[in-house]
């Protein structure tokens, strides 16, 4: 089985089984604008120096959420600035990715009611491989059983800046379990280290916006 | 060049998506000054004034329109959502952003702790059976919870609070004024204004001290500099407007209410004054205005501008700490619900401890309005001096007029009202600055020089 892209493994990791976001939209986001960046970035097709992002090939890489930045990107010369491009991602990514799943026919769509009375729709997954896969990997590179490659030690930083610790099951620390994911990404190349960070930055920027 | 594309000069970015217009940015800065502000410290302002709080409101209004100037000149040149920690910082050095932003902190961390304070006294007097110190924690307990679960003002909100807020005032104003016609109180009269007999330049600027609190909070507008949809003109003509209409409301309802005093020899004397204003409700329009202005300075206080105030105190701890000038717990966010969750904690655990105290000592509220218009008096009156720092020293401005003499009197009708302040207000403060002074010497001697994130000093690369 091929593996998903990291914002599909990311959408996965930050929801229950019942498709429930663990965390609150604004940072899960802003982890998922990051997440795409970075599977550009792994696949050779950007890199960020600087907090400026750099377009190196612009062929396909098979995801269309991706896809169809790279062309966005060319397209405004004057902005390319990481932590606005993040921003700007994290707008629509929460649905692009949601769409993106269901397209794949990992996630479902569900209409519930609560108590009975209230309607909800909730997008679950149709089975839980995709999402214990990807915390499978996580999860191993934390409990140093593997050693992880590229794409898991950029999952890892982002479980990491997005507290998602407690999904692995790992008997440690919150702190101790989060500074080793990060510890993961920033052993890798330079573009994850800033991506991850900027990331970690606007999530704390987020938290104590004037109006959400 | 426009001014907001300037940003990124300072290493920063223009990053926030501009969206709020200037209408917005007013109701902004109106909710966090609360258009009824006066209504809880009336009573205070009546004494300390000698019966001329609309004088007091006055010269404020005045006052800090010479520092809303300051701000659209440091915004202009540094187009940042900050606050006058950042401004000092960039404007003059970063160690006196330090210090600077150490004064304001006096205001905005001991804000909640007022606010929480003077909406549990106006809820007593509507209900005295549960006394002060209980309403304050359940104030605290309702505001934590909501801030820690992500819960704060938007856009929508913030109207109809104001509007809510507007209503209940134009309701007090229109009973009033009928009151004063049907022979109620003194009849009308200049003496809320002007008053030959007791008038004097140092009581007036003493008053202007407590005044000086309603208007606290139109300098949160500049922490939407970054959203502004008409960049830093835009911010400081929101300024401006937010001042002017807040003065305009406070004069209107301290004139009215001030000419229903019933005794005014004994608010004079300062006996009891907490709940004057709604004495003065009950008088004009009866229990139910009473009661209605006691409930809205209760939900305005403790619970729209609470909001408000929370997340100014949390967005200047989190820079502060993140800039490593305050313990680093500080900065540190609940990434699940996304909020500063330390920074609430930390302001909700000192707001029950100061509030239950303050509400046990006499004269706790006056300190508190004391201490917080002291830290924000001296944070202005360093903007002022950024404003000639920047502009006339390092970039040689030839706008005499903007750079130098509409900062220097705005600064020297500061400097009078904190010359006139109460004594222990000063000393505080003073102590205050001392503490301040005394961390600063600690962090060099650790070797953590104050540096403002993005804030690029010779030689050296923008930290983040």
């Amino acid at each position: 089985m091929n593996r998903l892209p990291l914002h599909q493994e990311l959408y996965l990791i930050a929801h229950d089984d019942d498709g429930k976001a663990l965390i609150q939209r604004p940072s899960l986001r802003l982890g998922l604008a990051g997440a795409v960046l970075l599977d550009l970035t792994l696949s050779g097709r950007l890199s960020v120096t600087q907090g400026q992002l750099a377009v190196y090939d612009r062929t396909p890489i098979g995801d269309t959420v991706a896809d169809s930045l790279i062309p966005a990107i060319l397209n405004d010369r004057a902005n390319r600035d990481l932590k606005i491009w993040i921003k700007q991602i994290a707008e629509d990514i929460y649905d692009r990715t949601c769409g993106s799943l269901i397209a794949a026919g990992v996630l479902t769509k569900v209409n519930k009611r609560r108590l009975g009375m209230l309607a909800q729709t909730r997008y679950q997954p149709v089975n839980t491989t995709a999402a214990v896969r990807a915390r499978a990997g996580v999860r191993a590179a934390a409990d140093r059983r593997e050693e992880p490659d590229a794409h898991c030690a950029a999952l890892c930083g982002l479980v990491g800046v997005l507290h998602l610790e407690s999904v692995l099951y790992i008997d440690q620390p919150s702190s101790q379990l989060i500074g080793r994911l990060r510890t993961i990404a920033g052993e890798y190349s330079r573009s994850v280290q800033e991506i991850v960070a900027t990331v970690d930055l606007l999530i704390g920027e987020a938290a104590v916006a004037v109006y959400r | 060049m426009q001014p907001q594309e300037t940003v990124e000069r300072f290493g920063y970015r223009q990053e926030l998506r501009r969206g709020i217009g200037l209408a917005d940015m007013v109701f902004y800065g109106l909710i966090f000054m609360v258009p009824i502000a006066p209504f809880a410290i009336f009573g205070e302002v009546y004494r300390v004034s000698k019966g001329m709080p609309a004088l007091a409101y006055l010269i404020g209004m005045v006052a800090l329109l010479f520092t809303a100037a300051s701000y659209a000149q440091m915004v202009r040149a540094f187009p940042l959502s900050g606050s006058v920690y950042s401004y000092a910082g960039r404007g003059i050095a970063p160690p006196v952003g330090f210090m600077t932003g150490w004064a304001i902190l006096l205001d905005y961390i001991l804000a909640p702790t007022l606010l929480y304070l003077m909406a549990s006294i106006a809820m007593n007097a509507t209900v005295p059976a549960v006394p002060v110190w209980i309403w304050l924690i359940i104030f605290v307990i309702v505001n934590t919870v909501i801030n820690l679960r992500g819960i704060r003002m938007t856009v929508s909100l913030t109207k109809m609070m104001i509007v809510v807020e507007l209503v209940v005032l134009a309701l007090f104003i229109m009973v009033g004024l009928w009151a004063i016609t049907q022979g109620k109180g003194h009849g009308f009269s200049l003496d809320p204004l002007f008053n030959s007999d007791r008038f004097s330049m140092s009581l007036v600027f003493g008053a202007v001290s407590f005044a000086v609190l309603s208007f606290l909070g139109f300098d949160g507008i500049s922490m939407l500099a970054e959203e502004s949809k008409g960049g830093s003109t835009q911010v400081a003509k929101a300024m401006r407007l937010a001042l002017l209409l807040a003065g305009v409301l406070f004069i209107t309802q301290v004139w009215v209410a001030a000419l229903l005093v019933p005794d005014p020899a004994a608010l004079l004397s300062g006996e009891d004054n907490g709940t004057a204003f709604y004495d003065i409700a009950a008088i004009a329009g009866g229990d139910w205005l009473s009661n209605l202005t006691s409930v809205a300075t209760a939900v305005s206080w403790g619970l729209a501008n609470t909001l408000v105030a929370q997340v100014g105190v949390s967005r200047l701890l989190y820079a502060m700490a993140r800039d490593r000038q305050l313990p680093a717990f500080l900065a540190k966010i609940s990434v699940k619900h996304s909020v500063p969750a330390n920074a609430t904690l930390f302001v909700a655990a000192l707001s029950v401890v100061l509030g239950v105290w303050m509400a046990n000592i006499e004269d706790g509220a006056n300190l508190l309005v004391s201490l917080i218009s002291m830290g924000a008096l001296i944070a202005f009156i360093v903007l002022h001096v950024s404003v000639i720092v920047h502009y006339l020293v390092r970039q040689r401005s030839t706008d005499l007029w903007s750079h130098l003499v509409m900062p220097l009197i705005g600064m020297a009708i500061l400097i009078y009202v904190v010359i006139n302040a109460s004594i222990l207000a000063q000393w505080l403060g003073l102590i205050w600055l001392g503490i301040g002074a005394l961390i600063l010497v600690i962090l060099y001697a650790m070797g953590r020089r104050p540096n403002l994130s993005g804030f690029a000093q010779q030689g050296s690369t923008p930290t983040s």
